[in-house]
């Protein structure tokens, strides 16, 4: 039995995930990417994954890469992202795979994205932004001025399975990150029915500072004590 | 316009003083920034700008990874301290920094908080439209990361790039070949031979690389190029930064009545504070009734019901709360979730004076209230929320069916001055507060043009763990301290 939120391994907080769901994956460079949920993750056989994942794990970081070996088993339909690949390394199998047709890649502004993962979790039903306006993100969505100024409607992009990294977590599912790898793990936590925080460290309720708290227990379901990856 | 071929019938050969380096470029971008600003990075040449300038300049580098604060010298690896800056380079920080979330960040970015972004472009035309460097780099797929947010929300845009491409081809063009990532935003070109400002009608030379003759340059842009009447060559002294000349203004003020000394009639303005007295900002209250200025507009939770609930209130004493301004007949509207006494036999002095016709009301839920807060300071103009669907609150809205669920627009709200109760900060404006007086602080503080802190106590850059800030500097422009005998009843 799990204790509180907590399971034993990332397998099982994984252990309900399906073919087709769209999952969030956090991590911004070497920093905050959950290689222990996507090392498992490429161990199930669940395939036609939408996954939102902007950007973390460039080829030259050290140990896996991101979700480079979700691509190369084929698990992976679409890739959402604002940055599909590291700036100067090589990407080749997200390449490959978006050459060849046998993967959808949308890219979208980093802010917009994060804001239609926030309206999601924040319940909304869709904002208006003005990141964007007369170039390629506008194309197909509908444009209305505010205040005279001109705004894109973004839409709620909600998540099956949200997979982040977090400095500490307690069994209640508070959470606080650590340095630049905070980057995504908030807002995919809120977006997701069922959010994933990879722990370096788990400790009992009253082991966080409730001021420092980042990630309320609300919005994470499980935690998992990561392994040393 | 010059054509490149026009120009150099068939006889041209590429000019052979040298182009500036990474370095160089960086250190010329550096230039056009002032100590205090506010920066953001994009991923690539952007990243080089924090190194070239002295240590202890006052510029405040953002990162696409969510730092705030400039880089410190000596950082360490990414593996050690976990804090890279936008092209994933480990970085350490400086004392004042904070650590922001992607969607903070995006917010910062969007919502018009960023003096200067500095993005790098592989094509930028003549009205100031770019294309993401990464287009070029990845023929079809691409990775503009941050940069349209950048374009879109900063006050100003400098775009670095090489003035040629790869092939040869110019980069500085009438129109981009690519598909655009921002339009009409960019307000200076620094290139690897010339700064280009970009002006309503059109691009203007200001200054060309050492050795450099203003015709090859022009040879080399394929849009037009006016020469400015002011064309110097490009310097690289950064002494402005040094310690003597490069200190950000001061945030810290003498008194409440000091930061809230422009404050005009008629302003809005909004009050944080959820109903007793954690979070309300008795002292900056007493500040705008002694300033006396008239016809405000108050945004806050209650519209100052302290007086009739008592919240532990001494005998003989009453709490200062939004009450104090009523009676000074200084509020013309309110906008509130809570305006009313929760006693219909002890109504409020806000109650009172709707009743004798005296003020305006405009009721909003706590939660729309606390997002179209957030909207204000996020750039985000407006959004669709189910809250209040077939209630009064939703009348002469906009309704809509999205995915099944009927939502109501609404829109963002922004204020003129903003007054917050915090417990901590430090000189360059983060704050931290005490358990439940966050309650709307951290909503209301980006969302107004100028936002005054009454804290507790103030600290030196570094005193405040950069984890655990919870409204970063950019977001607060005054700082007050509630002084040390200050009694919140009256």
């Amino acid at each position: 039995m799990p204790r509180g939120k907590v399971y034993a391994t990332c397998e099982a907080a994984l252990a309900d995930i399906s073919s087709g769901d769209t999952v969030l994956i956090g991590g911004f460079a070497t920093c905050g990417v959950p290689r222990g949920l996507i090392g498992a993750l490429c161990q199930k056989a669940v395939k036609d994954l939408t996954c939102v994942y902007s950007p973390g794990a460039w080829p030259n970081s050290a140990g896996s890469s991101g979700i480079d070996q979700l691509v190369a088993n084929g698990q992976l339909k679409k890739l959402i992202s604002a940055l599909p690949f590291g700036p100067t390394a090589d990407w080749g199998i997200i390449k490959n795979a978006w050459q060849t047709g046998k993967l959808e890649i949308e890219v979208l502004p980093q802010g917009t994205l994060a804001e239609r993962l926030r309206a999601a979790g924040a319940g909304l039903g869709g904002v208006f932004l003005a990141t964007g306006v007369g170039t390629r993100f506008a194309e197909g969505k509908e444009v209305r001025a505010f205040a005279q100024r001109e705004c894109i409607l973004e839409l709620p992009l909600k998540a099956d399975f949200a997979l982040f990294k977090a400095d500490t977590a307690d069994t209640l599912g508070n959470v606080v990150y650590r340095g630049s790898g905070r980057n995504w793990g908030p807002v995919m936590a809120m977006a997701a029915t069922v959010s994933i925080a990879e722990a370096d460290r788990v400790c009992d309720p009253g082991g966080i500072d409730p001021e420092a708290v980042i990630s309320s227990g609300i919005f994470v379901n499980r935690v998992v004590q990561g392994p040393d990856c | 316009m010059l054509d490149f071929d026009e120009y150099y019938p068939g006889q041209w050969t590429m000019p052979t003083a040298k182009r500036l380096d990474s370095s160089a470029q960086a250190r010329r971008a550096a230039r056009d920034l002032k100590p205090g600003e506010t920066v953001a990075l994009g991923s690539g040449l952007p990243s080089l700008v924090p190194w070239e300038l002295p240590p202890d300049n006052a510029v405040q580098f953002l990162t696409e990874s969510g730092l705030l604060g400039s880089p410190a010298w000596g950082g360490q690896s990414s593996v050690q301290s976990g804090l890279v800056d936008s092209n994933g380079v480990g970085i350490s920080l400086r004392p004042g920094a904070s650590v922001n979330s992607t969607v903070d960040l995006a917010a910062m970015l969007r919502g018009g908080h960023v003096d200067v972004a500095i993005l790098q472009a592989s094509q930028a035309s003549s009205r100031g439209d770019f294309t993401h460097w990464t287009t070029a780099a990845t023929s079809g797929l691409f990775g503009p990361g941050f940069a349209v947010d950048l374009a879109a929300g900063a006050r100003r845009v400098i775009a670095m790039m090489p003035h040629l491409g790869d092939d040869g081809a110019p980069n500085i063009v009438p129109i981009c070949a690519n598909p655009i990532d921002g339009a009409g935003c960019i307000d200076l070109i620094v290139t690897d031979i010339a700064v280009i400002k970009v002006n309503a009608s059109g691009l203007e030379l200001l200054e060309v690389a050492p050795g450099w003759r203003t015709d090859d340059v022009i040879g080399l842009t394929s849009a037009p190029l006016a020469v400015s009447p002011d064309l110097v060559e490009i310097a690289f002294d950064l002494s402005v930064f040094s310690a003597s000349g490069g200190k950000a203004s001061e945030k810290v003020f003498a008194s409440g009545l000091d930061a809230l000394s422009d404050l005009p009639d008629g302003a809005v303005v909004m009050i944080d504070g959820f109903a007793g007295p954690g979070g309300t900002p008795h002292y900056l209250l007493t500040s705008l009734r002694d300033h006396g200025a008239r016809n405000l507009t108050i945004i806050s939770n209650t519209a100052g019901i302290a007086r009739v609930v008592n919240f532990g209130t001494p005998p003989g004493k009453q709490a200062i709360d939004h009450t104090i301004l009523i009676d000074n007949r200084q509020v013309r509207k309110a906008i509130a979730s809570y305006p009313v006494s929760p006693s219909a036999s002890r109504p409020t002095a806000f109650e009172l004076a709707y009743r004798r016709g005296e003020v305006e009301l405009e009721l909003v839920p706590q939660g729309t209230l606390a997002e179209r807060l957030r909207a204000g300071g996020a750039g985000v103009a407006a959004f669709y929320t189910p809250t209040g669907v077939g209630t009064l609150i939703s009348q002469g809205k906009e309704s809509r069916v999205i995915g099944g669920r009927e939502y109501v627009l609404e829109v963002a709200l922004r204020a003129d001055f903003c007054i917050i109760r915090g417990h901590r900060a430090d000189t360059l404006g983060n704050v931290v507060y005490k358990g439940t007086s966050r309650n709307f602080n951290s909503v209301m503080a980006p969302s107004a043009d100028v936002t005054v802190v009454e804290v507790d106590e103030v600290v030196a850059p570094g005193g405040l763990d950069p984890e655990k800030i919870v409204t970063p500097g950019l977001y607060v422009d005054r700082i007050v301290i509630r002084p040390g005998n200050f009694s919140p009843y009256e």
